[in-house]
């Protein structure tokens, strides 16, 4: 087999899920065979077994050069995947608790209100790190979900905390306050980096933690502008080791928020099951990891407890969150971003899909050496779903690099030469 | 006419030449770079460039700033390709340029020469925009592994010589003496700024001088930016003018800088640098370092190489005894900047990066020293060896002699918008 084509399969099938939890079913393992090796950037004879459809042809060579000298030993490179076999894919929702510990309900007594933080745990063994999640808006803490258990395989002793944001998920708000009137749901960034400290500390309160495990904190979207806005505030102190957010980027991000209306006026407004949901959303290829998406689509949808009134089109399971109601908050959100995502304290890390969007300042940033950049041109907006395991591997480089008590710097070479005289 | 210059003629003019003339170009190209060592020899004078990043109009704005191949000789620290939309005709026309004058073009490797980055930053889709086919990618990145690691610039001068005018302007300066260290001029040949070569302070009194220091993250500055001896990059530092020697010292030229399994210039020499760029070691550190205001060394943010401090680079100088390290590899807003007392510069070649960062770009000149002092004699690291082991101390303040320096600096050339792709669609989803 040549260097490029092993290099290539080495691509491909690190894009592939490994161990996807399938309780439904199990299915013949298949061997994978590579042939022709005079030519080294042909797609793989046989997609269909992948579980991950995402690589067109040529996203799939470009995956493959991106593969070439990265030898590490946690690429496998002849794993076997295991996945759905051809013809046909289960699209059965799958449970949190395949791939999250624990879930825990956070009361959290405000001024005005009552929130109900929901959160996914999979708690940090020893001195291993937390990472703190948050997700986009319209999302939910299962979005995670893959990126935590594929962690769990690269980091054995790390933990993930993955909230359900106020109006997303599990996590509700009950008004208190004298206007009980009901209002928009209030998204705006400062509440949701409030919301994020508050979940932190009682989770810590919750499991009688004396002190926060080192953390790194990983936003996704809407979820990076929030964890940005936390690390940027110092609020954290030292306990943060870094933060890596994922496919958000203040200049493109207020660019899209033009079309963004539209784009939700193109979603369908319910579906007739979960299952259609999960469909949807790999069909669109707004996913493109049917595993993840099995997991954290049924968390953004719930059924309409009114039969009769507004389902009669069949299509009971309806959006967990108006996103369209959430506009007047958009531009707060992003705008500062840059800013912030430069300024803060602590490692940096961001991770793109597509193509490299920086704008101006992170342009700067960037070539100046201010914070890691990584694209993955295979990937979606959805990132850490549709790029679990790679994602993971980044991310837990990521946090080796900035571990501050496994910090070994080479040798200086002054010392070197102070020894030997 | 050879092929050669054919090729060169229609690469100028910003079009690719054939694939199969790629590949033999590549083919010839690497049969010239595998003669060369890890470390080329360079003698002054010499022009040094930094990125370059597909930006072929603004290399044509460098060769006219600068003076064209062959009549001035060039060094280029790598970065040719990615980021901006014509990395095949400006790596081919220097490649092409290389071949052509091997003597007169010295190409080293940049941290965006390698498979894995060209995929993501442009190259690579470049080329297959281009060709319609990897293959023409695929030579240019055979030729990469190729491309020397370092330079080293022997014979240049401590002093500056007049730049040539151009018939009408005129200098609003004083001519040139012995005492000019460094001299600043813009794209058209007007020296905007002069730094003579300060007496020796004592180190003490560096460390609680008024001057900020220069860190690579105070770079906001963006009027007259060559003009800030303050805070600014040049003239900030102070090399030694005692025993005046005529010449101007070594200087070292690497994409990134310093690597901490590097302690000599001779210790780059050993690498197997015939490779793609590795995820961590020396020859990753050299293409991925950048200096910082710390101390020994430290963790970079970039996720390869490392920050080195002060100390660092002038006990690396000291031991190998060399005046200056000039390298490229971050953006610099005012072109060209110098830390820690002058030891070390880096030289920024594309203006308005990326088509939008608003910053200007610079080449650093060094004379030749026609003193004929002749060779003299380098350590390589190993100081004192034919003196017999003597104990080893950089003592303050001891910084050799840096060579006289011309920065010139320029501005982005008029940007030809055919040929560039059309503006990528914004996402549809960024919730």
């Amino acid at each position: 087999m040549s260097n490029l084509q092993r290099s290539f399969a080495k691509a491909k099938l690190a894009g592939l899920p490994l161990d996807p939890p399938l309780p439904h079913s199990t299915f013949e393992e298949q061997e994978v065979t590579l042939e022709d090796p005079d030519d080294d950037l042909k797609p793989l004879p046989d997609q269909k077994f992948t579980d991950d459809d995402s690589s067109s042809a040529s996203s799939a060579s470009s995956a493959s050069s991106t593969g070439t000298i990265r030898p590490s030993p946690t690429n496998r490179l002849f794993a076997r995947p295991k996945g759905p076999p051809s013809g046909r894919r289960p699209l059965d929702p799958l449970l949190w608790s395949d791939f999250f510990d624990q879930e825990l309900y956070l009361d959290n007594p405000r001024a005005h209100e009552i929130v109900t933080h929901h959160v996914y745990l999979t708690l940090p063994l020893e001195k291993g790190p937390l990472f703190v999640t948050h997700h986009g808006a319209g999302s939910s803490g299962l979005s995670f979900a893959m990126l935590t258990s594929e962690l769990r395989k690269a980091l054995p002793n790390s933990g993930v905390l993955s909230l359900d944001a106020r109006g997303h998920g599990e996590t509700t708000v009950k008004n208190t306050g004298q206007f009980t009137m009901e209002g928009p749901l209030n998204l705006s960034l400062e509440i949701l980096s409030q919301d994020l400290l508050d979940v932190i500390r009682l989770t810590q309160k919750k499991l009688s933690w004396s002190e926060l495990p080192d953390m790194v904190f990983l936003g996704h979207s809407l979820g990076g502008a929030v964890t940005t806005d936390l690390a940027s505030s110092g609020k954290m102190g030292d306990v943060l080791l870094g933060y890596a957010i994922f496919d958000v980027v203040e200049g493109s991000a207020i660019d899209a928020l033009q079309s963004m209306q539209s784009y939700l006026s193109t979603r369908p407004r319910g579906f007739p099951s979960l299952s259609a949901g999960i469909e949807w959303h790999t069909r669109s290829r707004t996913l493109r990891n049917t595993t993840s998406a099995r997991v954290s689509v049924p968390s953004l949808l719930c059924q309409e407890n009114l039969p009769g009134s507004t389902s009669g089109d069949g299509r009971p399971w309806t959006w967990r969150t108006d996103l369209a109601a959430t506009q007047p908050y958009w531009e707060g959100w992003f705008v500062g971003l840059s800013k912030k995502f430069l300024e803060a304290k602590g490692g940096k890390l961001l991770l793109l899909a597509g193509t490299d969007r920086l704008d101006k300042e992170l342009m700067i940033g960037q070539m100046q050496g201010k914070y890691q950049l990584q694209v993955f041109p295979e990937a979606g907006h959805f990132i850490h779903e549709d790029q679990a395991e790679k994602t993971a591997m980044v991310v837990a480089d990521f946090y080796r690099r900035n571990d501050r008590s496994a910090l070994i710097l080479p040798p200086k070479v002054g010392d070197l030469l102070r020894q030997k005289s | 006419m050879s092929d050669l210059d054919k090729w060169i003629a229609a690469l100028r003019a910003c079009r690719t030449i054939p694939e199969a003339s790629v590949r033999e170009l590549c083919y010839k190209a690497r049969e010239l770079l595998i003669e060369e060592g890890n470390v080329v020899q360079v003698d002054a004078p010499v022009t040094i460039c930094g990125d370059i990043h597909g930006q072929f109009h603004d290399l044509m704005e460098l060769f006219r700033v600068g003076g064209d191949v062959p009549d001035t000789n060039y060094l280029f620290m790598g970065d040719f390709v990615d980021r901006g939309f014509y990395s095949l005709e400006s790596f081919l026309l220097l490649l092409c340029l290389k071949v052509r004058y091997p003597d007169r073009i010295t190409l080293i490797r940049g941290n965006h020469e390698s498979r894995q980055i060209t995929t993501v930053y442009g190259f690579y889709d470049e080329c297959l925009r281009k060709y319609g086919s990897a293959n023409v990618w695929r030579y240019c990145c055979d030729v990469f592994d190729y491309l020397a690691l370092g330079a080293l610039v022997l014979g240049t001068s401590s002093t500056l010589e007049p730049s040539p005018l151009e018939p009408g302007s005129q200098s609003n300066m004083p001519p040139i003496d012995d005492s000019i260290e460094i001299e600043i001029m813009n794209s058209r040949n007007e020296i905007t700024a002069r730094f003579p070569r300060s007496r020796r302070r004592l180190y003490d009194h560096e460390l609680t001088s008024s001057s900020p220091p220069n860190s690579p993250s105070q770079t906001q500055r963006t009027s007259t930016p060559s003009r800030t001896p303050g805070g600014g990059p040049p003239g900030t530092s102070a090399t030694t003018s005692a025993p005046a020697s005529p010449s101007g010292g070594a200087v070292l030229c690497v994409h990134g800088g310093l690597s901490p399994l590097i302690d000599s210039v001779d210790k780059i020499r050993l690498l197997d640098r015939k490779q793609e760029v590795p995820h961590e070691g020396a020859m990753c550190d050299l293409l991925w370092s950048d200096p910082d205001d710390i101390d020994g060394w430290g963790l970079s943010p970039r996720g390869a190489g490392f920050l080195f401090g002060a100390d660092i680079v002038k006990r690396f100088n000291h031991m190998n005894d060399l005046s200056l390290i000039a390298r490229a590899h971050q953006l610099v807003m005012e072109g060209f900047k110098e830390m820690f007392d002058s030891s070390i510069v880096t030289v920024w070649s594309a203006p308005n990066y990326c088509y939008r960062c608003g910053n200007v770009a610079a080449i650093l000149e060094l004379g030749e020293d026609l003193t004929g002092g002749g060779v003299v004699g380098r350590s390589n690291g190993d100081l004192g060896r034919a003196r017999g082991k003597e104990e080893v101390v950089l003592r303050e303040g001891e910084v050799r002699s840096g060579p006289g320096r011309r920065y010139r600096v320029f501005e982005a050339a008029p940007q030809d918008s055919r040929g560039m792709p059309a503006k990528k669609p914004v996402a549809d989803y960024f919730l």
